[in-house]
């Protein structure tokens, strides 16, 4: 089995809303950071397919429904189980 | 025939069915799981909501249904089509409009009725508008689009409607979008909720 | 006192919460020691939140029937007539424990929650309504749960699709260590649709589940509900429900579907205790028993034991009963939504119930034992003389200063920041928001108004819990009447402290026989409700809460009158019928405990409320509004918050009171000036019938000021004030 993990970021050039929200409030709390960036980690699990099929799809499906290109950027690491 | 596309999770669906109904039309559901033939259909509205709960991004699940695939083909042949706030976010994660709806830079839900600018007039949905007040109530509401595609929007007439005050934060003030051809447009704020003077306005009738 | 002949082990008691006393009862009913899974039924179903066992006694007392109540005894909400083939079903909830422990989560379910009980009746739930009581914003963690619960009400209401239109929301010291959050929502039935019941019948029907999977959350969370905070509270986070409006919102089409189709036979939501109290319920409101496999749950976790099953608060997901020919309609209409169905078990003849786990019987035992059962307790309680005095002292100040003062306190400022996160207009039908004193929607089949006021006043039940009692009837029905509205029926949700001190018992019983008598008067009976008991924290009680919803109706949609004046040179007038005075919330946030005179006349006040809406329904009524807390001088500020002023030239109408003294009751009414006489008609004819009814003609509106005799402060000033509260009390949440 093949685990390969999604990590979506908002892009660099985007003005992330809730990263600056997480910065803010930790600031109440005196914690102060360089910065902090807010995104999403989706995982997919592969039954019968090779690590390479297994990246080829994730890629697929990151395209098709995981992330949105115009404000997201993507990344794939993968794990054999 | 208007078409009244429903997903799991579309909310304003009996909204747009009534409006449809009180500007003598006949509204026609339009499941989420079945595709259809675009020659039976004088035009398409795309209902507002949390198709899908809003998961993973908003719209973007519910893009990628098969009942989509018949709205592009739609879309192609010049179909009139409105998307209105979720039926926008759908739109624009479906490549019909360009852009995308994040976060309102407030990062709360934002309900209250704005001031809108008619920019340019999309002739299929309400024609030449001066400015009208209509409710707005949703979560992500921001456009947001890049420089380029900004410009070329501004430059080919896509901008539909403009807020006086900026709720969300949304580049240049975009409320709606339409595409190149104009037979597309999506807009955040919903006309159906602003169809009689009880409602608290009548500026909406029009774009039905 | 029954006879200790059992011995439990204390650990047992404390787990399950059950007294000792309690055990000794079970003991007697079952002719032994509870075994197993016994005990988790017990600790459910006897808690106070289910049994009721603290204030069923009192209960009893509310005024519950009349003609328009719909015979729906022991069902999850009333439902009355409206006439013309329409009928509405409401209720009022607490969600109040989970909302301290984890605001969003707590705030989010409670919502979940009712729309259940609403929707398993069979009628759409078209509006929400939430009352919201919180400590005073630099409490410890106050900023955090006032963000939690109004975002949790938000994420929750928003995404299942149903208007937010009206809300009520407190601040007090009292609630610093225990927050209330009451949720309010109706549905509706048109002429062809069915009221559903709970009470399962018919052998060999099947026992339904569906909606979503069931999972560890919540265990006990019904058993927590019934304790108060102490140092271990944080501890109680597991037991806080996890809640997904998308789910809810296919549930809500899903049985809607069956439920049109005529698929079912009864319907019950798993709410509080879970599969435990639907099923039991179903089965003694039924007079059947049943037979139910716990291993055919749809469960989240592999490794969940029966007891879980039994106890787990997973939210959106119902119950049902069906004839075994109906099932595989039911089961595609719930694909078609993308929920799971599953038969669990069967009706049965004899009547018991009977619990398998993979085929092995675990418990068989009768439901009435622990449905009818349950204890009955009378907590002794006192009755609690007048604090009516003769001597009011009225803290007197200067028109702005004493506006300004009230502005800044978070109690008089604007709560634009809590209801614009709520869509106030999914369904199309909102006609009057948040930002009016009463909510508003367009009946679907006949466009009739139907309106939702919240209603009890804190500071009021401060006084005198009777007087308060009363208040939450009258004053809301006075907010109904000034716009036109006749009074239907009331649901409440009776918020108090430990029941086992008798002086708040002695609350308890006061506001209940007081709220009951009003109800009676104004002939608006109580048809639904739910307690809300051990609202304490380290031994300090919230204010003693008793908040009601109460909706009404008018035929006209159109002409209702505006909070704020609208037109210029408008004559507005003061209608008060003054039965008691006070001292003012103004002297609340002045630091001092405001003092009462007299006593209310509920046949007085009835004449009062029907003779006022008699007179809007006359359509000459342009603005109007109910005096409120503060008093008359901050009512009228709010008027000019459409930017138009007000000049009063009459010094009569404060001399009693001052500017920021309280009558109960007084009413601000406008009308155009070629209508005054008109007016004038009307309230004479209203004082042939009540004599100690008085008329002041204040002035006239327009301007740029609000002017009361010498003083002047301009309109844009008390905007900016106004509007600058939330931001200067809660600066983080800005």
């Amino acid at each position: 089995m093949i685990l390969v993990g999604v990590k979506i970021m908002p892009r660099k050039e985007v003005l992330d809303s809730q990263g600056r929200a997480t910065m803010k409030t930790l600031g109440h709390h005196e914690i102060a950071l360089n910065d902090c960036r807010v995104g999403k980690y989706v995982e997919l699990k592969f039954d019968k397919e090779t690590k390479e099929e297994a990246l080829s799809k994730s890629k697929e499906i990151a395209e098709l429904i995981l992330f949105n290109p115009l404000v997201e950027t993507f990344e794939l690491e993968v794990k054999e189980l | 025939m208007i078409g009244v596309v429903r997903f799991l999770g579309t909310n304003c669906d009996q909204d747009i069915w009534k409006a449809v109904e009180s500007s003598g039309k006949t509204p026609s559901w339009l499941w989420y799981q079945d595709q259809f033939n675009y020659k039976d259909y004088e035009s398409i509205i795309i209902p507002g909501g949390f198709s899908y709960g809003d998961y993973v991004r908003t719209g973007a699940l519910a893009a990628k249904t098969p009942v989509m695939d018949s709205v592009r083909e739609a879309a192609k042949y010049g179909v009139p089509i409105m998307g209105i706030c979720n039926g926008f976010q759908i739109l624009c994660e479906s490549g019909l409009l360009p852009g995308v709806l994040v976060k309102n830079n407030n990062l709360r839900f934002i309900d209250k009725w704005v001031e809108l600018k008619g920019e340019n007039s999309c002739e299929s949905w309400g024609g030449k508008m001066q400015s009208c007040n209509l409710p707005i109530a949703h979560g992500e509401g921001c456009f947001f689009t890049h420089e380029e595609e900004l410009k070329q929007i501004e430059d080919q007439q896509q901008v539909w409607l403009r807020y006086k005050e900026n709720p969300n934060g949304s580049l240049n003030d975009i409320a709606g979008v339409m595409n190149k051809e104009k037979n597309v447009a999506g807009l955040m704020p919903h006309p159906e909720r602003a169809l009689f003077d009880w409602m608290g306005g009548s500026d909406g009738a029009k774009f039905f | 006192m029954v006879q200790n002949s059992f011995k439990a082990d204390p650990k047992y008691l404390k787990t399950y919460r059950i007294s000792e006393d309690e055990y000794q009862m079970i003991c007697k009913l079952l002719g032994r020691e509870p075994e197993g899974l016994e005990w988790a039924l017990f600790s459910a179903l006897w808690s106070e939140h289910c049994s009721y066992k603290s204030s069923k006694v009192h209960l009893r007392k509310f005024y519950s029937k009349n003609d328009i109540v719909v015979d729906a005894e022991g069902e999850n909400a009333g439902v009355i007539h409206l006439g013309q083939g329409e009928q509405v079903s409401f209720k009022m909830e607490s969600h109040n424990h989970p909302s301290f422990i984890s605001p969003h989560q707590g705030a989010a379910t409670g919502v979940g929650g009712i729309l259940r009980d609403i929707f398993t009746m069979g009628a759409r739930p078209i509006a929400l309504g939430n009352y919201l009581c919180f400590g005073e914003p630099k409490a410890d963690r106050m900023s955090l749960i006032v963000d939690g619960v109004v975002r949790g009400i938000a994420d929750y209401g928003n995404c299942v699709g149903v208007p937010m239109i009206t809300g009520q929301t407190n601040f007090h010291s009292s609630y610093n260590g225990n927050v209330l959050v009451n949720a309010f929502a109706l549905g509706y039935f048109g002429k062809e649709d069915q009221v559903y019941s709970s009470k399962a019948h018919g052998t060999g029907n099947y026992v339904v589940y569906v909606g979503a999977k069931t999972g560890k959350d919540g265990v006990h969370g019904a058993s927590m509900a019934s304790e108060s905070f102490d140092e271990d509270s944080e501890d109680k986070k597991p037991t806080v429900q996890i809640g997904d409006p998308f789910y809810e919102k296919l549930l809500i089409e899903g049985c809607l579907e069956v439920m049109k189709l005529d698929l079912v036979e009864a319907i019950q939501d798993m709410g509080a205790a879970g599969l435990t109290s639907s099923s039991f319920e179903m089965s003694d409101g039924g007079g059947v028993g049943l037979h139910l496999h716990l291993d055919k749950v749809p469960a989240r976790d592999s490794d969940i034991t029966p007891e879980e099953i039994l106890l787990s608060e997973s939210q959106e997901r119902m119950l049902l009963i069906c004839k075994p020919e109906n099932f595989a309609k039911i089961s595609e209409v719930f694909d078609k939504w993308d929920l799971d169905a599953a038969v669990i078990g069967e009706v049965v003849d004899e009547k018991e119930i009977t619990l398998f786990w993979k085929g092995e019987k675990q418990l068989k035992i009768d439901p009435s034992v622990l449905v009818e059962n349950a204890p009955r307790y009378n907590r002794s309680y006192d009755e609690i003389p007048s604090k009516s005095v003769q001597d009011l002292k009225i803290l007197d100040s200067d028109l702005k200063d004493g506006l300004n003062k009230i502005y800044s306190h978070i109690e008089g400022g604007s709560k634009n920041w809590i209801y614009q996160q709520y869509d106030q207009r999914v369904g199309a039908r909102t006609a009057k928001d948040c930002s009016s004193s009463i909510g508003v929607v367009s009946l679907p089949e006949t466009g009739r108004a139907l309106s939702v006021v919240l209603g009890c006043r804190p500071y009021v039940m401060r006084m005198h819990p009777g007087l308060g009692g009363a208040d939450a009837v009258i004053y809301p029905s006075l907010e109904l009447a000034v716009k036109g509205f006749k009074s239907l029926a009331v649901t409440d949700c009776l918020n108090f402290g430990n029941p086992e001190k008798p002086e708040l018992m002695s609350e308890f019983v006061a506001a209940v026989e007081s709220m009951s008598e009003a109800c009676k008067a104004i002939d608006a009976p109580v048809i639904s409700g739910n307690v809300s008991l051990y609202n304490e924290t380290l031994e300090k009680n919230v204010t003693s809460t008793p908040s009601t919803g109460i909706v009404g109706i008018k035929d006209d949609i159109q002409n209702i009158p505006s909070d704020k004046f609208q037109q210029n040179g408008d004559v507005a007038f003061v209608l008060r019928l003054p039965q008691v005075k006070t001292e003012g919330c103004y002297k609340e946030i002045c630091g001092e405990q405001p003092k009462y005179s007299g006593e209310l006349n509920n046949k007085e006040l009835s004449e009062f409320v029907t003779g006022l809406k008699e007179i809007v329904l006359k359509n000459i009524i342009t603005t109007s509004k109910v005096s409120g807390n503060f008093g008359l001088a901050f009512t009228l500020s709010k008027m000019c918050m459409s930017g138009m002023g007000l000049k009063v030239d009459n010094q009569e109408v404060f001399s009693s009171q001052g500017l920021f003294g309280e009558s109960l009751y007084e009413v601000v009414l406008c009308v155009s000036k070629n209508q005054k006489e008109g007016f004038l008609q009307l309230a004479s004819e209203l004082k042939s019938k009540l004599n100690q009814l008085e008329i002041y003609e204040l002035g006239t509106t327009g301007g740029s000021n609000l002017e009361i005799n010498s003083q002047s402060v301009p309109v844009d000033h008390l905007f900016k004030e106004y509007n600058q509260s939330w931001e200067k009390n809660f600066e983080v949440l800005a």
